[in-house]
């Protein structure tokens, strides 16, 4: 008898024949999780299992932030000879519990010489007699004690939700805008949990922008990186670009203006890095560069898919979300992303294209292009 | 590189640093053992507390190794607070005080203390006209800053005490010195001061390591209880590699007095090279001043952002701060620079230079030069 970790996966089980591709992906990555606290991982019956870990929290913890995870339960694992054990075992698990609960049973060995419902009810009875400030209830129970005959007997009770979606590099790789914000490492979340591995691309505008901007900028991918694995962040140099535009371009025009160099900008960065598509945390409407004809304008310089998963999210959710992933405390340190000397007093909301792409003309972009992607730093983080 | 942030900490002397690496590898003994070793480390904390009581005219016994400025401001405020019996006192502050001291204060309302505020001028000076309607003879605690860490201005402390006297007799009068000790004098006993709160990094000493002194007669409560060190005022296992290094600190400083006075004139020889920029300012008493410390220069810039004057400095080589350190994370607008009459605008628009023993005249050179280039720059991109 030993303590393990049993691991549900979700989507995964909807795969044909490509099943076991995604299985694989989803155990490595699993392997990779638990590395840290030296567990043993395999694949055996639809579950993933994981045993011999240092410290059992933190596997979980580990385990249920690998995307592809559906939930995560400690178990026990013991020998199935013996009926009366597990229903012993099963009330030892039961006994720090209170309210009411119920026994689930699966019988995946259909030569054990009981079957789910016997199971079910013979545990449950011994249960009540043996822990009695519990009562049964069937249909809205506090507790449920899961009792599974497969090659062996495994016991839970507890289940930490993890965070579901496709294993990572399933499903190619995509770049991310990432401010330091409070959006963009929520939209970056998002799409790298449909198993798109990441990289990011940060614009610095340094004096604008200080030392401890960037270093916030590096902490919220080291956040992501705990779900989506190591990944590159590029940091490009941008207050040149930003000076041209404000010296050059009609006012209204200067937000857009930057949106547009940056994606042209990350997009020549994503290709370097085999990256697929853009990601940005924009929402429609939430600000003047992000009305929908704005977003059109932006859209335009690139030819690369551009994902935008807040798109039709209110504020409130994505703060929502951001807490629930662990970026919101960071991304609401007060160190400025983007300064304030050049945000336009009164930006165009229905900015017309051409009027746009004439007012860019007096730009050298390609050689600030080449000098901003020149002066890139690229560090590597997770 | 050249350091201008020395009011946020300063590089410790070698000196300094030799001391707590020997105490470390061979002293390491707990000073409040019986044997031998342990007793000369004792008798070494000894000779701290001495050359600490030297500089504040006061005597050894009333000096109280602490972890460093907060906490000495803590234990005088809370400590007195609470040996007081909620007779309807109130106890009285600057608006400019260090948080360690304004946020401390704010906790003894909870005691039934009435808290008020001493107002300021605009050369960021305790208005001590004002200062004779707020104290009243009930005030048992004035508190106010040796020197302000945000303007340099040093307070009419002595003025003070003596005003506050005269309405409530027995009032008790708490200075943070922080940021003015050894490099502004300060005699307690003269200048009217009951506690006096000091910090190790400041001086180019340790982190972590402060003082409070306490002249005779002050009780106080504890606010570390434990095994009953520094006459039970404050518990805990000696600092004794720190508190060793703070008394070589003050025995470098103590030394070198003229060093204060360079200080001084290169602060001066600053400040004549950036009035020569266009829209220019000092915020508190301009240098050379009697109230102006000889260390800090606070400088506002017309259109210049000071969170982007010290970014574009450190890409200069030249390490400033905006505002005062402490308050920098919250990135809000500096009250005490709004309390003086500056605008919301001119406010954002400062930085702080803070000077060390270890500048030199070239730095102040070059520094000029580069602050000159920056501003330049950066007023070109104006917000329209």
């Amino acid at each position: 008898m030993r303590e393990i970790l049993l691991v549900r996966y979700g989507e995964v089980f909807l795969k044909g024949q490509n099943r076991p591709f995604f299985l694989r992906k989803l155990v490595d990555h699993v392997k990779a999780a638990v590395q840290e606290v030296h567990g043993h991982v395999w694949l055996s019956d639809g579950r993933i299992y994981v045993s011999d870990y240092t410290d059992q929290d933190e596997a979980i913890r580990r385990v249920s932030r690998v995307f592809g995870v559906h939930s995560v339960s400690p178990a026990i694992e013991m020998e199935k000879d013996s009926f009366e054990a597990i229903c012993e075992q099963a009330a030892k698990m039961m006994e720090k519990k209170t309210g009411t609960f119920k026994v689930l049973a699966k019988r995946s060995d259909k030569r054990y010489p009981m079957d789910s419902p016997t199971i079910m009810r013979e545990a449950g009875g011994y249960i009540l007699d043996h822990v009695p400030h519990l009562t049964v209830d069937v249909n809205n129970p506090d507790h449920e004690i899961t009792i599974e005959i497969r090659k062996l007997a495994y016991l839970s009770v507890d289940r930490t939700m993890a965070v579901s979606g496709m294993p990572m590099g399933t499903n190619g790789k995509a770049c991310l805008l990432l401010s330091g914000g409070i959006d963009s490492p929520v939209a970056g979340f998002m799409i790298a949990k449909r198993g798109v591995e990441l990289c990011c691309v940060h614009y610095h505008s340094f004096p604008y922008t200080s030392e401890r901007a960037k270093e916030k900028v590096l902490e919220l991918a080291r956040i992501l990186s705990e779900y989506c694995g190591r990944m590159r962040v590029y940091i490009v140099p941008f207050t040149e670009i930003q000076m041209q535009i404000h010296e050059k371009c009609p006012e209204n025009f200067t937000t857009l203006i930057m949106r547009r160099y940056m994606m042209r900008i990350a997009e020549i960065l994503a290709r370097k890095d085999g990256a697929q598509a853009l990601i940005t945390g924009e929402s429609i409407g939430q600000v003047a560069s992000q009305t929908m004809e704005a977003l059109g304008c932006t859209d335009e310089v690139v030819n690369m898919p551009v994902f935008r998963p807040c798109v039709g999210m209110d504020k409130s959710e994505i703060i929502e979300r951001a807490e629930k992933i662990g970026t919101m405390e960071t991304s609401s340190l007060p160190y400025e992303d983007c300064c304030t000397v050049f945000t336009p007093k009164h930006p165009a909301t229905h900015p017309r294209k051409e009027l746009v792409c004439r007012a860019e003309e007096k730009l050298d972009s390609q050689a600030l292009i080449d000098a901003a992607i020149e002066g890139t730093e690229i560090v590597e983080v997770g | 590189m050249i350091y201008l942030d020395n009011s946020a900490t300063t590089r410790p002397f070698d000196s300094v640093i030799d001391v707590m690496d020997k105490s470390m590898r061979e002293m390491y003994f707990n000073p409040s053992a019986a044997y031998k070793p342990a007793v000369d480390v004792d008798r070494g904390m000894r000779a701290c507390r001495k050359l600490i009581a030297a500089q504040l005219g006061a005597q050894e016994d009333e000096i109280f190794f602490t972890s460093g400025g907060t906490e000495s401001d803590n234990l005088a405020i809370l400590g007195y607070a609470e040996t007081l019996h909620g007779g309807g006192e109130n106890f009285v502050c600057s608006a400019i005080e260090h948080p360690a001291v304004s946020e401390t204060i704010r906790r003894v309302e909870r005691l039934g203390i009435e808290v008020r505020v001493l107002p300021i001028d605009r050369r960021g000076l305790v208005d001590l006209d004002a200062a004779r309607d707020v104290i009243d003879e009930n005030t048992a605690l004035v508190s106010c800053m040796q020197v302000s860490n945000e303007t340099g201005a040093i307070q009419p402390i002595e003025a003070l005490s003596a005003l506050a006297h005269g309405i409530s007799p027995r009032v008790r009068v708490h200075v943070d010195g922080v940021q003015g000790f050894m490099r502004v004098p300060m005699r307690m006993g003269k200048m009217g001061v009951d506690m006096y709160a000091l910090s190790g990094h400041k001086i180019h000493g340790p982190k972590g390591v402060g003082a409070l002194a306490v002249r005779r007669g002050v009780r106080l409560a504890p606010q570390m209880t434990g095994g009953g060190q520094e006459k039970n005022l404050r518990s805990g296992t000696y600092n004794a590699p720190a508190i060793l290094g703070l008394g070589q600190a003050v025995k470098e400083m103590a030394g070198r007095h003229e060093d204060v006075e360079r200080m001084r004139a290169m602060k001066a020889h600053l400040w004549a090279l950036l009035s020569a920029m266009d829209g220019v300012r000092v915020n508190g008493p301009m240098p050379g001043e009697a109230d102006a410390a000889p260390h800090i220069l606070s400088v506002s810039f017309d259109g210049v952002r000071g969170e982007v004057m010290r970014n574009a400095l450190e890409g200069a080589g030249v390490l400033v701060s905006t505002g005062s350190a402490c308050a920098s994370h919250k990135q809000k607008v500096s009250q005490t620079l709004r309390s003086m009459g500056l605008t919301g605008e001119q406010a954002d628009g400062t930085i702080r230079i803070s000077l060390g023993l270890m500048n030199t005249m070239d730095e102040m050179d070059e520094a000029a030069v580069q602050t000159a280039k920056m501003a330049a720059l950066l007023a070109k991109y104006r917000r329209r």
